[in-house]
């Protein structure tokens, strides 16, 4: 129970109080009290379990659910399983589930894993693949993985998952997999190495012997062998016919007759056998039959539901049907939920179909799907009621699942089953409703295949062209406009994001929050792309409202996302770090691609707040995510780029010299061309601190960095050069706003001016950058700059700048370059509590007066003073003050 | 094969098959089989036939037999 919530909590959206179907998958099916065992079967398993694959491989009927887990019950090893249905084809779905099924084993499997692929943006297969396989192979113990009814599967990215797995398997684990027809897998390849274990048809066929075991052994008949071999050879040994069979035989009191019709007649043996149970079943029981039929899996609320009988008697019906063995499966072990054997249910709709002139007062099948989608609608399982919708063929009610209220199905874990839906719909149909077309657009947009949203749009407008115009056809105008905006930005042309998304905005029903929030971000982008960034901001902030309220989750997190790293590229590092944190707070454990840049973000900030761990913390969490998502896989390199600078100021030179270069590969290899700049960029910074001077200049100028060719020259004492480069890079840029790079080359300005004798000049743009930096507590800028700037600021200290924020980059300098003796001989800076002291000294009060108000031991605020006075090289109170005074640390009478 | 004498192999097209099953189904069972005839042919086997849209419905249609466990004798286009 403990496990299966634990499942329930991963998946998001899929549990609720009926007790989650996803557990109904995992499920162990149980032995049945009556069932074939089948000894020799199971021993020839047991044997060949140390293989890498058993296919148990036969028609319908041939008891091979039954058969593996007759096995697994008693092979004393941990065994998981997943019952595979429709929903499944879709990779990502078949391995969310095969990670879950892992999960009832080894409960620590793979839950980061899982994680991710509950995000609408999945990482690469691949990467779930490796990193599951890692997570396996340090499992001790062997272990056994179930897949059932593999045959519905139908998938060739399923095929090659599975595929890639046995090849990569580590040997602990063994794999079963049931199915009526051959997998497309190796199978010959691991036939010819001795890995695969077969059952097949023939194999799992009675013999009369085992016929006669099993009738008159298990079942407690008196059969004669003649009779036994008669009902064997008419069934041929297919062991759901002789089960059938026996049914039949239990309710007819004269067994010889009943067996002389069967065998001499033609029908084929089930459709012949069926009927017989049905018979004998009463009339509410072969209604019951019949209607549950429809349903993949049933619970007794939602058979009372479908038969539309509010008596109740669902859940006892499905117990009685369970105790007299009518081919009926529990699927947990708190007997909630149940199927039918499969075969059965395909017979049983037969029937229904036949009679689906509805009996009097029956109900066709249509209504039994409607049934079964209201009641799955109303336990919020909204994938299941969608299927039951498109089985009763209700367009409006499909469509209007799909639409989900503000989180649309396919953004739920359901994209296959949604594009199955319209793909399988005429384009008459598509033709008459317009909102066909946009949301087949939009799950095509959705599932990243942009290239035929286009033609998917036209189609919509076209059939918007013939409807009558009124609030909703202009709303689907906009939602055509929105996802053209949204094509807009894949292909980064601001002019149709820009057009699009205000056609969106003008058209979109003020109601429609949801595509509003996205044409806000879209627009966003376009002023982005052009510049307009004061614009790009409001757009932003719009989104992120709206978003609050439409549940459009993802892009107003985009828009978050944006907003931030406009706000740290403003220099607004208090309100970009806060944006940012607002986003993990919002998105909780779930990995999404945008989360990269956040963690980035955060990391470049609490480094330039001097706050190294919490830098790298942000730092190896954005190389992560980076690596997760295959679409933003160039992403890891500004990352790792920024790691690599941290390593240098930690002063691991050499290594942070080998990991750019390692970086430098991976850009070669994967020709990631735009990130060659800032790759170069701290090559130089790395190159400089290495004292490899000739090579950073090289760098530099090859890549035509003018603010990195500027620290070479200074490193070089070439201020006059460095100076000009500065000059140069200065009358490029926009000086309305005050970016890290300009504020950087004002700073190295500063010290070029500093260094040639300049200091006035040179304080001067020190007070105003200082005026800028402040506010936002910058300390790496400076600190970054080296011994020249320590000096520069001790100077603009003294002046009477700024000295408690000078102070703290002093102390900065400090704890960084204790080997220097010339930083450590400036003027130590005083702490807070000692200027906290120090202004109550100049108010006058005495020492005890000073340790009642700041709750200090007398002794304590003398050892203060004594500090004060060393720092400030005076010897009492009133030299204190002066000096206090004239450095303004105190403000002047 | 000597298909392409007997009729056009468009695969897009509609054509008349006839599957050929082992064991006598009533022809009750034309429905399930989306309308297509059930005839009884020699030696206990079923005649399924009828128009097949494209080779799509064909795969389901061989679908629906495998989920039965009914055994399949032959498929075969007729004119």
């Amino acid at each position: 129970m403990r496990q299966s919530r634990l499942i329930s909590n991963c998946l998001l959206n899929r549990g609720n109080a009926i007790g989650s179907i996803l557990v109904t998958k995992l499920y162990i099916p149980p032995l049945q009290p009556k069932a074939v065992l089948r000894p020799q079967l199971t021993k020839h398993l047991n044997q060949c379990k140390q293989r890498k694959l058993t296919l148990v491989s036969a028609s319908a009927g041939y008891g091979k659910t039954t058969l593996i887990s007759e096995w697994v019950a008693n092979c004393k090893q941990p065994v998981a399983w997943l019952s595979l249905d429709q929903e499944h084809k879709d990779a990502g779905s078949f391995l969310t589930y095969f990670i879950a099924a892992l999960q009832t084993i080894f409960k620590d499997i793979g839950h980061s894993l899982l994680a991710t692929l509950q995000s609408p943006q999945h990482p690469s297969t691949d990467f779930i693949l490796t990193n599951l396989l890692n997570e396996l192979t340090d499992i001790p113990e062997a272990f056994i993985l179930v897949l059932d009814d593999y045959h519905v599967i139908e998938s060739e990215s399923v095929d090659n998952i599975l595929t890639f797995f046995l090849e990569n398997m580590p040997p602990q684990m063994h794999l079963v997999i049931a199915t009526r027809e051959d997998p497309h897998l190796p199978l010959a390849l691991l036939r010819g190495r001795g890995q695969l274990t077969e059952l097949r048809a023939a194999d799992l066929r009675f013999s009369h012997s085992e016929a006669g075991e099993f009738l008159n052994r298990m079942l407690g008949f008196e059969l004669s062998a003649d009779k036994i071999s008669l009902l064997s050879t008419r069934t041929e040994g297919w062991i759901t016919g002789l089960q059938l069979a026996a049914i039949s035989l239990r309710e007819h009191e004269n067994s010889s007759a009943f067996i002389e019709s069967f065998t001499g007649s033609h029908y084929f043996v089930l459709d012949y056998l069926i009927e017989e149970v049905l018979k004998q079943q009463s009339e509410s029981i072969q209604s019951f039959l019949l209607y549950t039929s429809i349903l993949d899996r049933m619970c007794g609320s939602l058979c009372d539901t479908v038969l539309g009988s509010p008596t109740g008697t669902g859940q006892k019906t499905l117990e009685y049907l369970e105790h007299t063995n009518l081919f009926i499966i529990p699927l947990d072990s708190e007997r909630c939920w149940y199927r039918y054997h499969h075969l059965f249910s395909e017979l049983l709709k037969q029937r229904l179909l036949q009679k689906s002139a509805p009996l009097a007062g029956g109900l066709g099948v249509a209504e039994l799907h409607i049934a079964a989608s209201e009641w799955y609608e109303k336990n919020d399982l909204h994938i299941e009621a969608f299927h039951h919708a498109t089985l009763a063929n209700d367009i409006d009610r499909s469509l209007r699942l799909v639409q989900g209220n503000g989180m649309p199905l396919y953004f739920r874990g359901a994209v296959g089953s949604v594009l199955n839906w319209l793909r399988t719909l005429p384009g008459s149909v598509m033709d008459k409703k317009p909102l066909l077309w946009i949301t087949y657009a939009s799950v095509s947009l959705g599932s990243g295949e942009i290239s035929g949203v286009e033609q998917k749009l036209k189609a919509a407008e076209a059939a918007l062209e013939t409807a009558v115009q009124n609030k909703m056809t202009r709303d689907m105008t906009g939602q055509i406009a929105s996802m053209r905006a949204i094509v807009g930005v894949t292909q980064y042309n601001p002019e149709i994001i820009k057009t699009q998304s205000l056609r969106a905005l003008k058209y979109l029903s003020s109601e429609n929050l949801s595509s509003r929030t996205t044409s806000k971000w879209t627009l966003g982008q376009a002023h982005l792309l052009l510049k307009e960034y004061s614009a790009a901001k409001e757009a932003y902030n719009e989104a992120i409202s709206i978003g609050k309220t439409s549940g459009n989750v993802l892009f107003s997190l985009l828009a978050r996302a944006d907003l931030g790293s406009l706000q740290e590229w403003d220099n607004q590092l208090h309100s970009a770090a806060e944006t940012y944190l607002q986003i993990l707070t919002l998105v909780g454990d779930q990995p999404l691609p945008v989360l990269c840049d956040v963690h980035l973000g955060l990391a470049r900030i609490f480094y330039q707040w001097n706050d190294m761990d919490s830098a790298l913390q942000y730092a190896d969490s954005s190389i992560e995510l980076a690596r997760l998502f295959e679409n933003t896989i160039d992403r890891f390199i500004t990352c790792e780029i920024f790691r690599s600078h941290l390593k240098l100021v930690a002063g691991n030179r050499d290594e942070a010299a080998s990991q750019l270069a390692g970086i430098a590969r991976s850009i070669q290899q994967n020709n990631y061309v735009h990130r060659i700049p800032e790759l170069a960029a701290q090559q130089v910074v790395t190159l400089i601190t290495q004292g490899r001077l000739e090579a950073a200049a090289q760098v530099a100028e090859k890549h035509v960095l003018p603010i990195h060719a500027a620290q070479v020259f200074l490193a070089r004492g070439d201020t006059s050069s460095a100076l000009k480069k500065l000059e140069a890079f200065q009358a490029g840029t926009d000086t309305a706003s005050w970016n890290q790079e300009q504020l950087k080359a004002m700073l190295l300005q500063a010290i070029a001016i500093f260094e040639q004798g300049e200091q006035d000049w040179a304080v001067r743009l020190m007070d105003k950058v200082l005026t800028m930096t402040e506010p936002e507590g910058f300390i790496r800028i400076f600190v970054d700059q080296g011994i020249p700037m320590c000096r520069l600021l001790s100077e603009t200290a003294v002046r009477g700048i700024m000295p408690r924020y000078i102070n703290r980059l002093i102390t900065a300098f400090k704890a960084e370059k204790q080997e220097n003796e010339e930083i450590q001989g400036l003027i130590d800076p005083l702490s807070q509590r000692e200027i906290e002291v120090l202004e109550l000294i100049a108010q006058g009060f005495s020492n005890h007066e000073i340790g009642e108000k700041l709750f200090l031991a007398l002794d304590t605020v003398k050892g203060h003073n004594r500090r004060i006075f060393s720092k400030l090289e005076v010897k009492n109170r009133t030299m204190a003050i002066a000096k206090a005074r004239s450095l303004t640390i105190l403000k002047p009478e | 094969m000597s298909g392409k004498d007997d009729f056009e192999t468009d695969p897009d097209q509609s054509m008349v098959y006839q599957i050929r099953l082992k064991g006598c189904l009533s022809s009750k069972w034309s429905k399930w089989f989306d309308g297509l005839t059930i005839t009884q042919g020699d030696n206990d086997e079923t005649l399924i036939t009828g128009a097949v849209a494209d080779q799509a419905a064909l795969h389901g249609l061989l679908k629906q037999v495998r989920d039965l466990g009914i055994p399949l004798i032959s498929v075969k286009p007729i004119k």
